[in-house]
């Protein structure tokens, strides 16, 4: 019994000091961090009696501008009530498929202009041809830029209806240009200008720029610039070396390209020739922006919300995109509403209400960071509290680069993204990691076609 | 034989009196047949339904070209298992997993085998420490992953601020493509190192004490004790505490779908489980993730096999 | 001869050598017992803080300004199911593990005491699938289950483990070693082999069966794969997979109400392991000897 009790204490004692050891050295000030916000995963709006389901991945600030939206619907119909799941994109497209499969679907959806082909293929989609047209209660087609039509479409059918476009920007740091003697107004012409400018932005624990010689490159505090997602950088700039990822017949992947290469190059330099970029893996680029330690970062438009609301402090300038090649261009993508197959009856012409009413006031879509897809709300942005939506409008419908539409490219994705991944953080070279993505990509096309 | 009662019966019996002995004895014998089956009926049922018919309707379907909602199902002979062969991806998440498990094993087993040993002495607190080894082992795969993640997180986590008190610089535990996998495999034997101790334990109590009396008195020392007496009577349970954890590990999901994103840093923890899930669940294709996992399914039974052959061998007491 | 001498030192040697190996194995002990608590000690403590002290770096381990805001939420938030996540997994592996051991030990029992014409090429079959993994049978049951129609249903997360191999082994030795003197009285005094069955063989085999009760259950409670991919309503989700989604969705917004989240839903089984952990155990190191020998 002594024992057990001498046992204990000595049990207890230990504990009390792995505990507290953190605690007595604890920093008197420390840091926190901003965290984005998120949309809860479960929603009930009116008291309609026709109760439509809808699931979407919007899980962060975007769900909350949605669910403001859908608020306002339920209220001006109020015979339609909406439940809705939001839950992060992977497991959404998981349980969406599973439930296609047991023919329990949601009602409608929201998805990717990538994820369309593989479910409209397969027959999970119904067609929404008519719900667009310039007949009585018809979504009007000019209200569209066709290319945004075409890749709502599959084999010549229209499955689904754009929400908005988002795509690539990029975010600078008005404070650290300043201090760097840089006028963010002015965003970099060549890739040239643009490694210029980041290496100015560069700076080690002494204040040394990457092209000072006695620069340490393993105590960096602030960076240039990141190469951020690195499927959709490279995406970018592989339109903009005049390349694109599938030829226009479908049958051929051209990542292994010269345009390729001089594309991932470009990425690769930033970051071991140039040293203005963190190599990736661990690398948090929201936390390291919002913190004030990267000077130029390509992100996407859904990132405005973080910049605005969860971190005002911050003083930002939105550029439409950086050059990693000659011509302008810069990867977007669209959410899509769409309907599956098992939808019929009431819940169908409700749905098709809900929808509608969504485009209609498709402006309110602005405040999640994304652009409207309608042209009349993009026409209607207040460029006071939109700087970024219609910076990233403007160069998304200039020079915009959807991704080809190909059946199996969300699982060609899979392999690109490791190979970057690879290849960026110096595992591969940028010859062997392309080739090797070529590769498999190739075979995934020949199999899916 | 009471219940024998229908005209016909006794009629039968009454009639051939000679043959009467010999069928109540035959019927005896259908009667215990009969019954085995009614016993057996249920567990028949499932295992028909969910084992054996799923067997051959996967071989079936590996076979195929199988997306899981059209209707086009071709046939396309070993071209699935001929792809996979030449799959550089199902290379690297082999590897990946071979590692994993391999690590996980041979950790396991030494700090199960250790605290085992610590276990069969006579030390206070034993109940206590095998009450709490084992508490690991019921937490559900999602809570390890929550709880490990956070404080492995490189940013805020308290395991990078105690090294950072050390003087040792922060660890990118999940985010370093060389040393993701030994973090899981980390995080994999805190969570199911407590069964191994438990066996272990068994294992140790049903050693002889007479035969460590003897050696005592040849003089042997402790470590001559284990290595001579205790390890190679273990053998049993080594083996068993090897090929089961190797089966079990090399089936790993959840830590690296919940703790790296999917098997990142780029594939660097992507696992064979991984990719069937991905393959069959996200991709539509259940032809080739079907030949995946029966591919899996070979290569455990001869690692199994090639762990019995070397590890198998009868232990004369 | 020159025996005596020797073994009289190294037994002195070996009494000293003991207390140093004791006390190397006890720190061995206290070593590995911190670490297990450790984490779960930190997911409790922080689970009382806000994303703002949680982002924080050096790592706030103890706040002075506690917070239940993340349990409050846990507890009220209309899309937090947790309560009914604890239900559907409570519920199925309860229930699948009843019926595992209901069928299995029926088939373990014909096994162990009847003779049936092919019986040993039935346990040769046995025999072979259970070297199959899980994996293999997951495509053709899902899509079994999806032509009955049982896909997303409390049945689709029980029925397909239910064809336990290992238990019908593990069970039929166990049997096997049930002394047959006590069922043949039985049937002499007119008992049905059924009545045997159950009045006799499974009361003499409890520790058995809960020892494959606590395993079957554990597999069942910890599967995070199957129901991930059979269930789609959130309402139907397991555990598992309904804190993965939590994690996912709220991991970096809300930290400390995934913490608690991840605690609240251990309480339970810590609770049943409090009380049963003599019993649980026992059928540990039973299954684990059986398995050993």
């Amino acid at each position: 019994m002594k024992k057990q009790v001498l046992f204990l204490s000595l049990l207890a004692l230990l504990a009390v000091f792995v505990v507290a050891l953190p605690i007595a050295a604890q920093d008197p000030t420390p840091t926190p961090m901003p965290v984005p916000s998120a949309t809860p995963a479960l929603g009930s709006f009116g008291q309609g009696g026709t109760q439509i389901s809808f699931v979407n991945g919007l899980s962060g600030s975007d769900g909350v501008t949605l669910n403001g939206m859908i608020e306002q619907f339920v209220q001006e119909n109020p015979d339609i009530s909406v439940q809705t799941e939001t839950i992060v994109w992977d497991t959404m497209y998981q349980r969406l498929q599973a439930s296609l499969v047991a023919g329990d679907a949601p009602d409608v959806v929201v998805m990717h202009v990538w994820a369309l082909p593989q479910y409209a293929s397969i027959g999970g989609l119904l067609p929404l041809n008519d719900w667009i047209g310039t007949g009585e209660g018809q979504i009007d087609p000019a209200n569209f830029t066709p290319l945004a039509l075409e890749n709502a479409s599959f084999g010549g059918t229209i499955y689904g209806l754009p929400l908005d476009f988002h795509g690539f920007g990029t975010y600078v740091n008005n404070d650290l240009f300043e201090a760097a003697g840089l006028d963010p107004s002015q965003p970099p012409q060549t890739y040239e200008e643009y490694v210029e400018m980041a290496t100015a932005l560069t700076l080690d624990a002494n204040g040394n720029n990457p092209d000072d010689p006695n620069f340490d490159p393993t105590n960096v505090v602030q960076w240039g610039t990141t190469t951020s997602w690195m499927r959709v950088v490279f995406l970018s700039a592989l339109a903009q070396n005049g390349g694109r990822n599938i030829s226009d017949d479908g049958t051929t992947v051209q990542i292994d390209t010269e345009a390729g290469r001089a594309a991932l190059q470009a990425m690769y330099d930033l970051i071991y020739t140039h040293r203005v970029a963190p190599p990736p893996a661990g690398f948090d680029n929201w936390q390291s922006f919002a913190a004030g330690r990267i000077g130029i970062m390509p992100e996407g438009s859904w990132f405005r919300n973080f910049a605005t609301i969860d971190n005002p402090q911050l003083n930002w300038t939105p550029w439409p995109m950086v050059p990693l090649g000659e011509e302008p261009a810069v990867w977007m993508s669209s959410h899509l509403f769409a309907v599956p197959v098992t939808t019929t009856g009431a819940q169908l012409e409700a749905v098709r209400r809900f929808v509608t009413w969504l485009s209609d006031n498709n402006i309110a879509w602005a405040d999640s960071g994304q652009i409207p897809a309608r042209l009349d709300a993009q026409a209607a942005l207040a460029p006071e509290t939109y700087p970024s939506n219609i910076q990233f409008a403007e160069a998304f419908n200039a020079h915009g680069v959807y991704d080809y539409p190909a059946l199996g490219w969300p699982e060609m994705v899979a392999r690109l993204d490791a190979e970057l991944d690879a290849v960026l953080n110096g595992q591969k070279s940028v010859e062997q990691g392309l080739a090797d993505a070529q590769q498999q990509m190739q075979e995934i096309l020949a199999r899916t076609g | 034989m009471g219940q024998l009662s229908t005209p016909s019966d006794a009629g039968l019996i009454d009639i051939n009196r000679q043959g009467s002995a010999r069928r109540v004895r035959l019927s005896l014998k259908t009667r215990e047949s009969l019954m085995a089956y009614i016993f057996l009926a249920p567990f028949l049922f499932f295992f028909f339904v969910f084992v054996l018919r799923s067997v051959v309707f996967g071989g079936w379907i590996s076979l195929h070209r199988w997306p899981i909602l059209a209707p086009d199902k071709g046939y396309v002979a070993f071209n699935n298992y001929v792809s996979l062969m030449n799959d550089s991806l199902w290379w690297t998440a082999l590897q990946n997993t071979v590692v994993f498990a391999a690590l996980t094993v041979a950790g396991t087993t030494v700090l199960s085998l250790l605290a085992a040993l610590a276990l069969n002495r006579p030390l206070p607190g034993q109940s206590f420490f095998r009450i709490l080894f084992y508490m690991p082992s019921l937490l559900s795969v999602s809570v390890v992953a929550i709880a490990w993640s956070w404080l492995l997180n490189t940013d805020f986590g308290i395991i990078n601020y105690g090294l950072q008190l050390l003087g040792l610089p922060k660890v990118n535990w999940t985010g370093d493509a060389n040393l993701v996998l030994i973090t899981l495999s980390l995080v994999t034997i805190w969570w199911g190192f407590g069964f191994p101790t438990l066996v272990f334990l068994a294992g140790l109590r049903g050693i002889p004490e007479p035969l460590y009396e003897a050696a005592k008195i040849d003089g042997a020392g402790g470590w001559a004790l284990f290595w001579y007496i205790t390890l190679p009577l273990l053998r049993p349970t080594l083996l068993f505490v090897t090929v089961t954890g190797f089966i079990s590990h090399f089936q790993v999901f959840g830590q690296p779908y919940l703790m790296t994103n999917q098997g990142g840093p780029g594939r660097a923890s992507f696992t064979v489980i991984m990719y069937i899930f991905q393959t069959a669940w996200r991709f539509f294709n259940l032809g080739y993730a079907s030949a995946m996992a029966l591919t899996l399914a070979a290569i455990l039974m001869i690692l199994t096999l090639i762990q019995f052959r070397f590890g198998g061998r009868r232990v004369e007491y | 001869m020159a025996t005596i001498p020797t073994t009289g030192r190294s037994m002195a040697a070996g009494r000293g050598g003991q207390i140093l190996g004791n006390v190397i194995f006890f720190a061995i002990l206290l070593i590995v017992a911190l670490l297990i608590i450790f984490p779960i000690v930190m997911m409790a403590l922080q689970s009382f803080q806000t994303n703002q002290t949680l982002y924080r770096w050096p790592p706030t381990v103890i706040t002075t300004e506690p917070t239940l805001v993340n349990w409050q939420n846990l507890l009220t938030r209309d899309d937090l199911r947790l309560p009914r996540w604890i239900f559907n997994s409570v519920f199925v592996a309860t229930t699948q593990t009843v019926v595992v051991l209901f069928v299995a030990s029926l088939a373990a029992y014909a096994f162990a005491r009847l003779n049936f014409p092919l019986k040993t090429p039935l346990f040769f079959l046995l025999l072979l699938t259970v070297m199959i993994p899980q994996q293999v049978l997951l495509i053709p049951n899902y899509l079994t289950l999806r032509d009955v129609g049982l896909l997303g249903t409390y049945g689709s997360l029980i029925w397909p483990g239910v064809a336990n191999v290992f238990a019908v082994f593990l069970l039929r030795q166990f049997f096997q070693s049930i002394p047959r003197d006590l069922e043949e009285a039985a049937i002499l005094d007119g008992a049905s082999r059924f009545g045997v069955y159950w009045r006799i063989v499974l009361p003499l085999s409890v520790s058995a069966l809960v020892a494959l009760g606590i395993f079957v259950f554990l597999a069942n409670w910890n599967d995070l794969f199957w129901p991930l991919i059979v269930t789609t309503d959130l309402d139907m989700r397991t555990l598992p997979v309904g804190l993965s989604i939590l994690n996912g969705t709220y991991g970096p917004q809300e930290r400390g109400l995934v913490l608690a989240g991840a605690l609240f839903s251990t309480i339970p089984v810590l609770i049943v392991y409090t009380i049963f952990q003599r019993w649980i155990l026992k059928g540990v190191s039973i299954t684990g000897g059986l398995g050993g020998r």
